[in-house]
């Protein structure tokens, strides 16, 4: 029995979007699996969040989008970064590294005891 | 309209068509995987479109990630709005100000109009209701206003019952009614049993009429209270029920309480209690014809089935009508008629028409006055909103740098235009709320223009959520009518041009405010023009004045049968209070009428004169009953023959008309170039009529219904049985009040318990009498003077802004040798030229609304060329002068100060 795929946590979805344009323009497809290939199947994505979250970012100026030819040859449309998201990335990365050290700095504290 | 609402960011179309291309080509692909995993197709589509969690769904998630967007947005545009606005007070208060002008007078007119004209009855499906008229000649006797028939007819109707789910009908009165000991005059409505149910009125508590309490004439004294005047009069008490009033001395018990908010049928005269038709003898004294099917004084209404098409009645009910008219003509007590009268008679029809309002001759005398000055506020409205277009104008080219830089940074056209239309909502929605709070009390200044007596009006100046509703409409449309223009012109301009500008030539902005102006200067020419019509047609009918002097003169009332009184009993106390004024030190000469004066009714109808022949009068003759001295008291002098005297009178209770006084109008009409002492009259049309009335005088013409009044009049005799009755006319001295006390005693020592009413002085009778026209001048003159104050403020405003542009053109002409008065005319003929181009706009609009108003107006015509002349002139001086203060600085600009600002 493979191992239960959790859920994303709330509100991590925007960040992780913005990281994986990071790497360079996809579409919607791309990124679902990409999400999945990279967190080795562990993360579950909603596919159905996956969009709404897509536009959201599109609106608030940090991903530009473009109709392109794919992989396959047929049109999709590919987002990527804008300048302002690539900061947006930043200042989420930088928050969730703070985040998670802090976590783990408890988690540590509490294993000495 | 669609390419507006695109060209403000709202492609809908576009987005939804690419969010599917995209939602389709994620899908595709994921079948395509999964169909490489084994699945069948329609397996794998089932399954992918799973995962996404529905399409709908994902499509409603990301429509909402498009409109928050625009949320956030419209909230962005409108705080950065506030902030500028705050910045600039004065243009705020100025915006503000305008519109709320604009939309306060419009929401208090409409609320007017809504209450009068649109609203419908407070009661079960008013559109399933329906006023039943006879078309044609009943050869009967009328009693009252509008669309009247018998009460027997009415019976008839609430039997013939294939089309309507009942009948009632009703006849409005006035009731002396006595609660304790005080006795008041009371609205009462006299109505058949069926009148509650039919209409689906419920009881407050108690019971309302059925069809048990109208059937025997005389023997159902029951009344129902209006829950009113039940909660206002009687302090709301619950044992009103079983409780005796007396209604014209006749002890009624009240029954029931209607339910709240049902204020009758008529808007003008609210009743304060509700009689059985069985019981009119006592409700109406002095005329009892309940059974007659000659007599017409009732509105009949019928609510028809459902199914049933206002046609089908119609058409359905005709048949019926002329078995009934048949069967009319061989009932005893029909009256003898011509053959001509008679086939008018037979030859009538039975007329439906919608009456989901009910019936009021309010509404019927106020639909065109106030369809008039709604249009007039609707005009204001748009002149307003023009006004703030080119305030925001003005605000925009002061911003020009401000906004070309923000594009030239990337900002869309479309973003700097949705935050100023942001602006011009927000400042809308400012003179909306103060709109909205001036609303009620412009409409109670309007509805203290309407008359009312014992009757109450059922108007209100609240504003309630229809009347909000229609504020908030009229404020967004506002917005958008004075933001669209600023906005759509933003950024018109090229960038680079824009940004080198230094105040050289003027670009775009000026050429649309002045448009704009000129529209505002049409417009207002409109308002002004309209103004005028009206301010002639008060003034002219006061000038015109009723033909006798009202100074000094006082009228009141006395009605002895509401009181009980037989008819002899009531003329002797009629000619015992006549006595009693003689005598009075306070009375310089006095009077008795049986139909009051200046009121807007009269006792009327066709009478026969004869001659060397036997003529019958085309129009209705405008009749009265007057005592001796009636005419001397008036001041209206008796052209020939002599005024009635004491040979004219008859013993009380004895009647029969001998002698009568036409006026000149009457014999210049229907007697010519005769002398009409002698010739004889009767009163009424049909073939045996008698003509036995000797015409014995006649009198200056003067007027009798009102002021507009130029009719056939005919006075007989009071006191020749018509003194059940009267009203008093006394030309006194001292002061009203004064008078009021003393004649008070000689009524209350003839009789404590009668009521005097109606005392007011002959001045505000015709005041009163005057009440539309003065509406329609105070309303339409206030609107032409705000109207061309807006737009002198609009003229000024963008002659100014031309002027400050071209200093240094006119500095350099003045340095090339131009004089000043060239350069005041460089200024003035710009001014000119808006001025002409709004005055050919405006007349011939001025020429088609003047039919709209025709009806309204008095002594003067719609087109009458020197009022509109006089207007435009008054317009073009106002505006001239309004242009000569930025002429005048053009003129006394210094070459070098101009030249040195480069």
């Amino acid at each position: 029995m493979p191992t239960p795929r959790f859920p994303i946590p709330q509100g991590t979805l925007d960040m992780l979007i913005l990281q994986v344009l990071s790497l360079e323009p996809a579409h919607g497809y791309g990124i679902a699996q990409r999400l999945e290939q990279v967190s080795r199947q562990v993360v579950q994505v909603n596919q159905g969040s996956l969009y709404p979250a897509l536009h959201r970012l599109e609106q608030k100026g940090w991903l530009q989008a473009e109709w392109k030819q794919s992989e396959t040859g047929r049109e999709a449309k590919f987002y990527s970064l804008t300048r302002s998201g690539r900061k947006q990335l930043a200042v989420e990365r930088a928050s969730w590294d703070r985040l998670t050290g802090a976590v783990k700095l408890i988690f540590n504290e509490g294993s000495r005891s | 309209m669609r390419r507006l609402l695109n060209w403000f960011g709202f492609r809908r179309e576009k987005l939804e068509s690419e969010l599917d291309r995209e939602l389709r080509y994620h899908i595709d692909r994921r079948i395509d995987d999964l169909v490489r995993t084994g699945l069948s197709e329609p397996e794998a589509r089932r399954q992918a479109i799973l995962e996404l969690g529905g399409l709908a769904q994902v499509r409603e998630e990301v429509r909402d990630a498009w409109l928050i967007r625009r949320l956030r947005e419209f909230f962005h545009d409108l705080r950065f709005a506030a902030r500028a606005f705050l910045r600039t007070p004065s243009f705020t208060a100025t915006a503000v100000l305008s519109l709320a002008l604009g939309i306060g007078a419009t929401t208090a007119i409409y609320s007017l109009v809504d209450q009068v004209l649109l609203r419908q009855l407070p009661i079960r499906g008013p559109d399933r209701l329906v006023l039943i008229d006879w078309n044609g000649d009943q050869l009967a006797d009328g009693w009252g206003s509008g669309n009247l028939m018998s009460y027997p007819i009415c019976r008839d109707l609430q039997i013939e019952d294939r089309f309507f789910d009942g009948v009632f009908c009703r006849h409005p009165t006035t009731v002396n009614l006595s609660i304790g000991s005080e006795t008041k005059p009371a609205a009462a409505e006299v109505v058949s049993g069926t009148y509650f149910s039919v209409l689906g009125v419920r009881p407050s508590f108690g019971r309302l009429f059925s069809n048990e309490d109208d059937r025997t004439p005389g023997a159902h004294p029951v009344v129902v209270l209006s829950h009113d005047f039940w909660h206002s009069q009687l302090g709301g008490t619950a044992d009103v029920i079983g409780k005796k009033v007396i209604v014209n001395r006749h002890p009624m018990t009240v029954i029931g309480v209607a339910a709240a908010g049902f204020r009758g049928v008529d808007i003008g005269e609210v009743p304060s209690l509700w009689v059985p038709a069985a019981m009119k003898a006592a409700a109406t004294p002095g005329w009892d014809r309940l059974l007659d099917r000659r007599a017409r004084w009732m509105h009949v209404f019928g609510r028809l089935k459902p199914g049933v098409s206002l046609e089908q009645a119609k058409a359905g009910l005709q048949p019926w009508f002329k078995a009934m008219l048949q069967e009319d003509t061989r009932r005893a007590g029909f009256p003898r008629a011509t053959a001509a009268q008679l086939q008018e008679f037979l030859g009538s029809t039975l007329e439906l028409t919608p009456a989901p309002r009910g019936w009021s001759g309010l509404r019927q005398r106020l639909t065109q006055p106030l369809w008039v000055l709604f249009a007039a506020t609707a005009v204001l409205l748009a002149l307003a909103c023009l006004n703030v277009a080119g305030l925001f104008l003005a605000r925009g080219s002061a911003r020009d740098r401000e906004i070309t830089t923000r594009m030239a940074l990337g900002a869309s056209r479309a973003r700097i235009g949705r935050q100023l239309l942001a602006g011009s909502i927000l400042i809308a929605f400012a003179g909306g709320v103060l709109g909205v709070v001036l609303a009620p009390l412009a409409a109670k200044a309007l509805i203290a223009f309407l008359p009312r007596d014992a009757a109450a009006i059922d108007l209100q100046s609240r504003i309630d959520a229809r009347l909000l509703l229609f504020a908030v409409a009229i404020s967004v449309i506002a917005g958008l009518l004075s933001g669209v223009a600023p906005a759509l012109h933003s950024g018109r301009n090229s960038l680079i041009a824009s940004l080198r500008e230094r105040g050289g030539t003027p670009f775009g902005g000026v050429r649309l405010r002045k448009v704009l102006v000129t529209a505002q200067i049409a417009f207002t020419l409109v308002l002004v023009v309209g103004a005028a019509l009206f301010v002639q047609t008060l003034v002219g009918l006061m000038a015109k004045g009723p033909g006798f002097s009202t100074s000094s003169m006082v009228s009141f009332t006395l009605d002895p049968l509401r009181n009980g009184y037989s008819r002899p009993e009531a003329s002797r106390l009629i000619r015992r209070v006549h006595a009693d004024l003689a005598s009075l030190p306070e009375t310089r000469n006095f009077a008795v009428a049986s139909t009051p004066l200046l009121s807007g009714g009269s006792w009327n109808g066709t009478m026969t004169i004869q001659t060397n022949e036997r003529i019958v009068t085309d129009r209705i003759v405008h009749r009265n009953a007057v005592s001796p001295g009636f005419f001397a008291t008036l001041g209206a002098q008796i052209v020939a023959g002599r005024d009635f005297n004491e040979r004219d009178s008859r013993p009380p209770g004895q009647t029969g008309t001998r002698s009568a006084i036409i006026n000149e109008s009457f014999a210049k009409r229907y007697l010519g170039s005769r002398s009409p002492l002698g010739s004889r009259v009767g009163i009424g049309d049909a073939p045996d009529t008698r003509t036995d009335i000797e015409i014995v005088g006649v009198v200056a013409d003067f007027s009798y219904r009102g002021l507009r009044d130029e009719s056939e009049q005919a006075y007989f005799p009071i006191f020749e049985g018509r003194d059940a009755g009267g009203i008093f006319y006394l030309r006194i001295r001292g002061t009203p009040e004064s008078a009021f006390q003393s004649i008070r005693t000689i009524v209350h020592n003839a009789d404590p318990t009668l009521p005097l009413s109606g005392y007011r002085t002959l001045d505000e009778q015709l005041n009163r009498s005057l009440n539309t026209e003065r509406m329609l001048a105070t309303v339409s003159g206030g609107f032409g003077a705000l109207a061309l104050l807006l737009s002198l403020v609009g003229l000024y405003g963008v002659m100014s802004f031309v002027v400050t542009q071209r200093t240094r053109e006119i500095g350099v002409r003045f340095a090339l040798g131009a004089t000043r008065s060239s350069a005041l005319w460089l200024v003035l003929r710009d001014a000119i030229v808006m001025i002409a181009a709004g005055t050919a706009i405006a007349l011939p609009c001025v020429w088609a609304l003047g039919r709209l108003v025709e009806s309204q107006l008095f002594g003067v015509q719609p087109t009458d060329a020197i009022t509109i002349a006089a207007a435009s002139l008054l317009l073009a001086a106002v505006a001239l002068g309004a242009a000569l203060i930025p002429a005048y600085r053009a003129s006394i600009v210094n070459p070098t100060d101009a030249l040195r600002f480069e």
